[in-house]
């Protein structure tokens, strides 16, 4: 009996440690860890790629990490830890760069912190690929195609089965008619046909001849599938981060390697954005973009700290639009001092995955924007230029009502010599 | 065997037709490629044919250039011991006469994708940790670390990098960074003083 009660004892112990057991699992705190994690460590760590310090997936199988005791020391103070630690020295000397010292972080933050690190490693690798967006492929045309070519030839075998009829009907009501002419032996059908191939015939010579030196809707492979939606859409990088120069220069430069690798050094591979797609519907691997701008840049991902920018060969990149050598184009001119939009002449490059020319570039068409683009005259301190203040005569027709606003055609925007010389 | 070619020929009419409305990876012909494509060296053009006829060029400037706006070369290197020196460097802007307008663009543009407009860090890059970068951009306003960091150290981070952040020199003048540093420097500083229950205030609002 008394064994007994010794052996319920005993169970009910072990129950209680069981249960002290999973509350002390449950008092780890995920969300509080993500905070502190959020707060103190992103900056240099991510859960499951090396950045400025390493990955901290599984950081509990490393070195002495699953005793958070040990963990706690080297984050309350590297230095000191590291001293006598071979294992933290390699760390330093493989990621070049020392451990930030955080102090006060108490034993039960690093227990949060881990929680959150496991969940995260966990879910993350469970996550499937974000959402799917399918080619549009030209399907309507097709069927529009297929629906004219069948009405095409039953018009055609009516008329056929038209005169046919005609011809039978006139036979038995004995009205003689004349022996059929062949079809391509008519005088009318002979001239009909002339002339309509005449004016089609024109009208292609006219536009083809015209068309000639224009590239609208040219749309290049380029070296790298470098898509302007994720970028530009998506991610909304400002189109002057890489083409700054359109604000100061002639030219929107193409940027250099080293301005894509200021956020690719980290982000090397391409998983949170849609499924990309070329034009002729291939599926495209952005990873393996990117690893194609680390061939371009010299830059080795398993050694990121040796990388040296001035070994990066340049990217030879496709021009698509392009001017004629005797036009001069200025985007400072624009983007600064007019405050065009880019979208205006590029077209909704936010949405473009590869980039194509949406303007004709033609002459015509620059002349037409100059006609109709008004100037902002009201310079203050929310806009405008200081320089149009040299335009007294069109101030005064602007205070006085005689003109209610100023065009670029009326600043010179109609001259040869603006853009010819 | 007429009607047959009346349909063949309509076929590849069509054909034709849907063939057109491809992808246009060809740029066209031009009607005098030697006055429509420049002759002179134009921006981006291989030097390549330069290099093979024995031309000297450098597309680089000479080591020791200072630019138009005067500004003299940074002397510290991209070492420990030039980041520790460079908290003595000053920023030779008064901070009165910047044109903060024009450096809060510059911040926008260069700066704001990963710091956030706010300058808190939180930029569309990183977007909570749902952006594509992997590690959390640092808050510019609302760590003391940064807050109490001194001018010349940022600038030198900003030429040369740090950390996971690359460097601005090629995308930034000289003046461009002293001048984004004044703008971060007025944001800190103004959270620091009397603005700050105000901030707290607003916080709630949409």
């Amino acid at each position: 009996m008394i064994h007994q009660h010794v052996l319920q004892r005993r169970f009910l112990v072990l129950l209680l440690s069981l249960f002290s057991l999973t509350s002390s699992l449950f008092a780890q705190d995920i969300a509080a860890g993500k905070a502190l994690f959020m707060g103190k460590c992103a900056s240099c760590h991510n859960v499951l790629k090396d950045g400025t310090g390493p990955a901290l997936k599984g950081l509990e199988e490393r070195h002495k990490w699953a005793d958070h005791k040990e963990l706690q020391a080297w984050i309350n103070n590297p230095a000191a830890y590291m001293a006598k630690d071979p294992y933290t020295q390699g760390l330093k000397a493989k990621y070049g760069s020392m451990m930030t010292a955080f102090s006060e972080i108490t034993l039960a933050d690093v227990d949060n912190i881990v929680a959150y690190i496991n969940d995260a490693a966990i879910v993350k690798v469970a996550a499937p690929g974000a959402g799917t967006s399918e080619p549009q492929g030209d399907q309507n045309a097709v069927i529009f195609g297929i629906i004219s070519l069948v009405l095409g030839v039953i018009a055609l075998i009516l008329m056929q089965v038209n005169s046919n009829l005609k011809r039978l009907s006139d036979e038995s009501n004995g009205v003689k008619t004349p022996a059929p002419i062949p079809f391509f032996r008519n005088k009318t059908n002979i001239a009909l046909i002339s002339i309509v191939f005449f004016v089609l015939g024109g009208y292609m010579v006219a536009k083809g001849a015209i068309g000639m030196g224009r590239q609208k809707d040219y749309q290049p492979e380029q070296p790298i599938y470098y898509s302007h939606k994720v970028h530009a859409g998506i991610n909304q990088i400002n189109c002057l981060y890489c083409h700054g120069s359109a604000w100061e220069s002639k030219h929107a430069a193409i940027p250099s390697t080293n301005v894509c690798m200021n956020c690719h050094k980290a982000i090397n591979t391409y998983e949170k954005g849609p499924k990309l797609f070329d034009e002729e519907g291939k599926e495209i691997n952005g990873t393996a973009e990117i690893a194609k701008l680390y061939k371009y840049a010299g830059f080795d991902t398993s050694n990121p700290n040796q990388w040296d920018p001035s070994k990066a060969k340049p990217i030879e990149w496709v021009k698509i639009h392009n001017l004629p050598d005797h036009v001069y184009f200025n985007h400072a001119q624009h983007v600064r001092a007019g405050n065009v939009q880019c979208q205006s002449c590029h077209g909704e490059i936010t949405d473009m995955h590869e980039v194509k020319q949406v303007a004709e570039l033609s002459m015509g068409w620059c002349i037409n924007c100059h006609r109709e683009t008004k100037v902002n005259f009201n310079y203050d301190s929310t806009g405008g230029n200081k320089f149009y203040s040299l335009y007294e005569k069109f101030h005064d027709d602007l205070k006085s009502g005689k003109m209610d606003s100023v065009k670029v055609k009326d600043i010179g925007g109609l001259e040869c010599q603006k853009c010819h010389y | 065997m007429k009607r047959l070619s009346i349909f063949s020929g309509l076929l590849t009419a069509t054909l034709l037709w849907v063939g057109c409305s491809e992808v246009r990876r060809d740029p066209g012909t031009v009607y005098m490629p030697d006055m429509n494509y420049s002759r002179a060296y134009e921006t981006y053009a291989s030097t390549e044919a330069l290099t093979k006829a024995g031309v000297n060029y450098t597309a680089a400037p000479v080591p020791g250039t200072i630019s138009v706006d005067g500004a003299p070369a940074y002397p510290y290197k991209n070492d420990s011991a030039g980041y520790a020196m460079s908290a003595a460097v000053k920023n030779p802007l008064d901070p009165t006469s910047v044109d903060l307008k024009e450096a809060e663009r510059l911040y926008l543009v260069n700066c704001g994708i990963c710091h956030g407009k706010k300058l808190d860090g939180n930029g569309p890059l990183w977007n909570d940790g749902n952006g594509p970068y992997p590690s959390k951009p640092i808050a510019l306003v609302g760590d003391a670390k940064y807050e109490a960091m001194a001018e010349g150290t940022m600038f030198h981070s900003l030429t040369y990098g740090k950390n996971a952040m690359g460097s601005y020199a090629s995308q930034l003048s000289t003046k461009q960074r002293w001048m984004v540093i004044t703008f971060i420097k007025n944001k800190q500083g103004a959270k620091a003083t009397g603005a700050a229950p105000a901030d707290t205030t607003a916080t709630p609002k949409p």
